[in-house]
């Protein structure tokens, strides 16, 4: 992996160079745009050079994206809550964490959704960070300290002994039970066969 | 980084490489009740856009100039179980077998729980 990051250290540090020293010669007119014309109109004609030039775009994509990944790993990696055990070091990803507490408090029927964001403090504590939609006709105080007892004991029994803050934003309450259940009243009401008007009637 | 653990017997060297290592931790880890299955890497990741990368497996080793080991092993735990119990199983598992089948020397055997599912 070291051998990879040399490398595109090094690739890095030859496309820097090649366009910063293009760009002070271009400003202090020591290259000409005929001149970058020039080159150009011979690299598009010549086919051995445009396939070492799609040759070196491939390679620099590729070492660019894997470079990307490799970053975006890494930071994917800090984010962990980490205790250790005999054999070894547990590290759990936030994102576990997070999907847990998802799965743990969304069998509640009074909530509709549930974004939880957690945020390992430094000084040993944890922060969720619970954003809810609700759904109508809840008593929300006792909604969230269920939460709150549900989130500590979750995270309790992950072994997690850090001072955990949750807090718990109600962001939105929904209606949308009511709306259905009024527009499937109204559908029952509209399949009804209409009545002929005086269809009762004999003569 | 040495990429395979080696022991000399009268009729010549024998090698372990890495991946047989690796696999056989899969083997151990996947044993445990409460795994849903392996995590990926980056690479696994970065082939499974390509829809490569499923079989890929994930488990990092590494072997020190002393022979000790140390195996990286991300995990997918199924929801309900105990993590640190699930864990703990699957560290004791991985290294009572691999001591038990290659007689190598187990230094750590680190878990990652990348995440947990619906089993």
């Amino acid at each position: 992996m070291r051998l990879f990051t040399v490398f595109v250290l090094f690739c890095y540090s030859v496309i820097i160079g090649i366009l910063s020293g293009f760009m002070i010669s271009f400003a202090l007119h020591r290259i000409q745009p005929a001149d970058i014309n020039a080159i150009l109109q011979v690299a598009g004609s010549d086919m051995q050079i445009r396939q070492i030039l799609f040759t070196t775009g491939v390679i620099f994509l590729t070492v660019h994206i894997f470079f990307i990944t490799q970053i975006i790993g890494k930071w994917q990696r800090e984010r962990t809550i980490a205790f250790k055990m005999a054999s070894g070091v547990v590290t759990i990803a936030l994102s576990a964490v997070e999907d847990l507490i998802k799965k743990a408090t969304m069998i509640i029927p009074e909530i509709k959704d549930l974004k939880p964001n957690i945020i390992a403090g430094k000084k040993n504590s944890i922060e969720v960070n619970i954003r809810l939609t609700l759904k109508s006709e809840t008593n929300i105080p006792e909604l969230t300290t269920k939460l709150q007892d549900i989130i500590r004991s979750k995270m309790s029994e992950l072994g997690i002994d850090a001072d955990i803050i949750a807090s718990i934003h109600v962001a939105k309450i929904s209606a949308f039970e009511d709306k259905k259940s009024k527009s499937s009243t109204a559908e029952q009401t509209d399949d009804k066969e209409p009545s002929m008007p005086f269809s009762n009637y004999r003569a | 980084m040495i990429k395979d653990e080696s022991a000399r017997t009268e009729f010549g060297v024998i090698r372990i490489h890495k991946k047989a290592i690796s696999s056989a931790a899969a083997i151990s880890a996947c044993e445990i009740e409460g795994i849903k299955g392996l995590g990926k890497d980056i690479h696994g990741q970065l082939l499974g856009i390509f829809k490569r990368g499923r079989d890929r497996n994930a488990i990092r080793v590494e072997i020190d100039l002393n022979g000790e080991v140390k195996i990286d092993v991300p995990l997918i735990i199924k929801y309900g179980f105990n993590i640190p119990e699930v864990a703990a199983l699957v560290q004791e598992n991985i290294r009572k077998n691999l001591e038990k089948t290659t007689n190598l020397v187990i230094k750590d055997i680190n878990i990652s729980v990348q995440g947990i599912e619906r089993g």
